[in-house]
């Protein structure tokens, strides 16, 4: 069969390749995945190798050499007392946001759902913090919890909440220092969830609504019976993105508290950092850092597979 | 079914594919196309270093001094300035890519790095030829024993007095000449002002200096002359205790919230009777003409129960790493700073200090009749500073231990943690010796220290 040279194709013969494979249902998809997979092959599973690596290295930040040490870096890992207060941290900061998320969110979605005026502006507004990057807004917040210039102690002095000689110092004391943490994840998360959630919203059809009305359901019977069941699977979901967001965060800590004070809002990112980036111990970072995975994975199951049965039902 | 490849008055499915195709194509290819350069031969120059805390420096470095100095060696500098607490992170973003600047600035000796860093003896030796030997400080900065290299060129420190108000000092009629004049003057003040003292208790910089300076001061060390580990002394124990009492009787939380602004803000905000800082603190309020300048003086460091001596406040360390594109560039470019310094340590308004002291020879008659100064001789006090000043790590080097050990905030967490009662000083010390004994077998195994 005659088939002619590559070189002597006309413009219009390659459109007809490009055709070719833009009507291709069977290889298409495969395209348009593809690069959506090299990002995730790149940015996500090769660190996610060499961090694996180097926690069984005696890898430094500043050598290329590295020998094989077994488990020697979790055993280090395992001894070391901030280890476990940064374990602790990282998962009361994640529950507490999530539970906190998930109340305001439903309380916001619902409240977006009813037409009002100015509704756009406040939609925008409340996606701001989700558009803005994490370390502005941190730093924000850094000048919020300032101790002299703390804005919430102004206000609250102006409004004589606060007596004389009380001045919070938000960052200084331990458990203000992660009331602020847990606020600032709050503000962080919340507007992603809100979004989802009310997707979920308007998704329930309007006759489920009318249908329970007219069975004279009142606001609660509602909400627990008909809206929270049906709106579940999607909120899951905002929840399982909350505690990847939120469980693999450093910014929030670093800028506000370096761990502090003495190491008592000290999460597991952040202590990953500071023993494998500041401290030059590369291998040690990553063992911190590989304690997050397993516990991701089992989360991210675990979410998926509760979303589905409450989609199933 | 079949899918519709066309809809009326719309975008065919090859139109969408044709556009993203082609975005995706600007996307990756954009960043990686390069204007091609003026001048093929021309050398390039790569500085990274901190946005200094004098403005005026980075202006005369940045748009004269690097400028003139490109003229004459046919070089484009490109100076990179990035917030301190970064520097660490860019660096090893660098090793880790084999590839960035060619002179890294560091604010503390970057033992770790010394793999990966030229010798800097030969830019010591040619600056020594010129303007005699460098200062002890300098040289325990930036020199291994162990392994006899110089892994960082230092071209100047920073002194770190103490900064107090005046004023409410007089009114108590005391001086914060030792620490105990501090803590004892210090709860005189808060007792009858409510302004406390301001000296950090946090993870940073300025705290790791300070806790040192009060070790020292004490007779406790990190690390013997020989680089073995001393941590675990009587003197740290009276040094813990003696911060708890500190903390207790002159300061609030907000200590514990301190980052490398705090000092400077609290002070000038009059919310801090005395903190511990470079002169960055009075030259801002100068600059911005803030009444309360003429209320701050400073002192030498404060005297302990051992000695009087306090730290660097910042320890320039220049680096070059070994992949650098252009390293004899990067050497005679700090050899010919070194010959130009007294530029630089006149457009840091005395912020930066010679670690070569014949490059400013008139420094003592300069700071003692300052312009803007009140009353003008305020930073003659300066003029002994090497009489009282040391290096992290001493009485021994600072080596590869040491560095991990203040990037970690070993000892910040340590008198954290005893002054405000989390801990024991006994147990705290316990735990940061514990943390150290690590840190040290870690770089012995790798012949470091």
């Amino acid at each position: 069969m005659h088939r002619p040279a590559p070189a002597a194709a006309t413009p219009r013969q390659r459109a007809g390749l490009f055709g070719r494979i833009a009507d291709n249902e069977r290889w298409l998809w495969r395209l348009m995945l593809a690069p959506a997979i090299l990002y995730i092959v790149l940015l996500v599973g090769f660190p996610f190798l060499l961090s694996l690596y180097y926690s069984f290295s005696d890898a430094i930040v500043a050598s290329r050499e590295m020998n094989f040490v077994g488990l020697e870096n979790f055993r280090r890992v395992l001894d070391s007392v901030t280890f476990w207060v940064a374990l602790k941290n990282t998962i009361f900061i994640t529950v507490v946001s999530q539970v906190l998320v998930l109340v305001f969110a439903n309380a916001l979605a619902m409240a977006l759902l009813v037409d009002f005026p100015g509704k756009w502006l406040v939609r925008f507004l409340i996606l701001l913090p989700w558009v803005a990057p994490i370390s502005l807004g941190s730093v924000g917040w850094l000048w919020i919890f300032d101790s002299i210039y703390s804005i919430i102690n102004w206000t609250m002095r102006e409004a004589h909440l606060l007596g004389p000689g009380q001045w919070p110092i938000w960052l200084g004391t331990p458990e203000l220092a992660m009331a602020s943490i847990i606020t600032v994840q709050v503000w962080r998360m919340l507007p992603l969830a809100t979004v989802i959630i009310l997707a979920g919203l308007s998704s329930i059809p309007q006759d489920i609504h009318d249908a329970a009305a007219v069975d004279g359901a009142g606001f609660w019977r509602h909400m627990f019976q008909i809206t929270l069941p049906l709106v579940m699977p999607v909120a899951l979901i905002a929840v399982l993105f909350g505690i990847v967001f939120v469980f693999t965060d450093l910014i929030a800590v670093f800028v506000l508290t370096r761990g502090g004070p003495y190491d008592t809002t000290q999460v597991l990112a952040s202590w990953a950092y500071f023993i494998g980036i500041q401290g030059g111990d590369l291998a040690g970072g990553a063992a911190v850092s590989l304690f997050l995975f397993p516990v991701l994975v089992a989360v991210a199951i675990v979410f998926l597979r509760m979303a589905r049965r409450a989609e199933l039902t | 079914m079949d899918t519709p490849l066309f809809r009326p008055g719309g975008a065919t499915r090859r139109d969408l594919i044709k556009t993203a195709a082609g975005a995706g194509l600007v996307a990756v290819a954009g960043p990686l196309a390069r204007p091609r350069p003026a001048h093929a031969a021309k050398k390039t120059l790569k500085i990274l270093q901190w946005s200094h805390f004098v403005p005026a420096y980075d202006k005369w470095f940045n748009t004269q001094y690097t400028k003139e100095w490109g003229d004459k060696n046919d070089t484009d500098v490109v100076v990179d300035n990035i917030n301190l607490g970064l520097i660490p992170s860019r660096a090893a973003a660098e090793v880790s890519a084999q590839r960035g600047h060619d002179l890294v600035m560091f604010l503390s000796p970057p033992s770790v790095y010394e793999q990966q860093v030229v010798d800097m003896k030969e830019v010591y030796d040619e600056c020594a030829k010129k303007h005699g030997t460098p200062i002890d400080l300098a040289v325990k900065s930036t020199y291994n024993p162990k392994t006899k290299k110089y892994f960082a060129f230092s071209d100047s420190y920073v002194p770190d007095p103490i900064n107090y108000r005046s004023d409410l000092w007089d009114d108590i009629g005391m001086k914060p000449d030792s620490w105990d004049d501090i803590r004892v003057g210090g709860k005189k003040i808060k007792d009858k002002t409510g302004i406390p003292v301001g000296v950090g208790l946090s993870a940073e910089l300025d705290t790791a200096m300070a806790m040192r300076a009060i070790m020292y001061s004490f007779g406790s060390h990190e690390q013997d002359a020989e680089g073995n580990l001393t941590i675990n002394s009587p003197a740290t124990l009276e040094a813990l205790k003696f911060v708890a009492a500190l903390f207790k009787e002159t300061e609030t939380p907000e200590v514990l919230a301190w980052d490398p602004s705090s000092n400077n803000r609290q002070i000038l905000a009059g919310r801090s009777s005395l903190v511990l800082n470079a002169i960055s603190v009075t030259r801002a309020a100068e600059n911005d003409k803030m009444p309360i300048h003429e209320k701050i003086a400073l002192a030498k460091a404060a005297k302990g129960p051992v000695r009087r001596i306090g730290l660097e406040h910042v320890m320039d360390c220049y680096v070059i790493w070994k992949f650098s594109e252009n390293i004899d560039g990067a050497k005679k470019f700090l050899v010919d700073y070194i010959d130009n310094f007294k530029q630089g340590f006149m457009a840091s308004e005395f912020y930066n200090f010679p670690c070569f002291a014949k490059t400013v020879p008139d420094l003592a008659q300069v700071i003692s009749k300052d312009a803007k100064a009140v009353p003008p001789n305020k930073y003659a006090v300066l003029s002994d500073v090497l009489d009282w000043a040391t290096n992290v790590g001493y009485p021994g080097y600072s080596n590869a231990a040491i560095d991990e050990t203040f990037n970690t905030w070993v000892i910040n967490t340590m008198f954290a943690k005893a002054a405000t009662g989390a801990d024991t000083p006994e147990n705290a010390l316990k735990a940061a010796e514990t943390a150290m004994k690590a840190i040290w077998a870690k770089w012995r195994d790798r012949n470091l220290i």
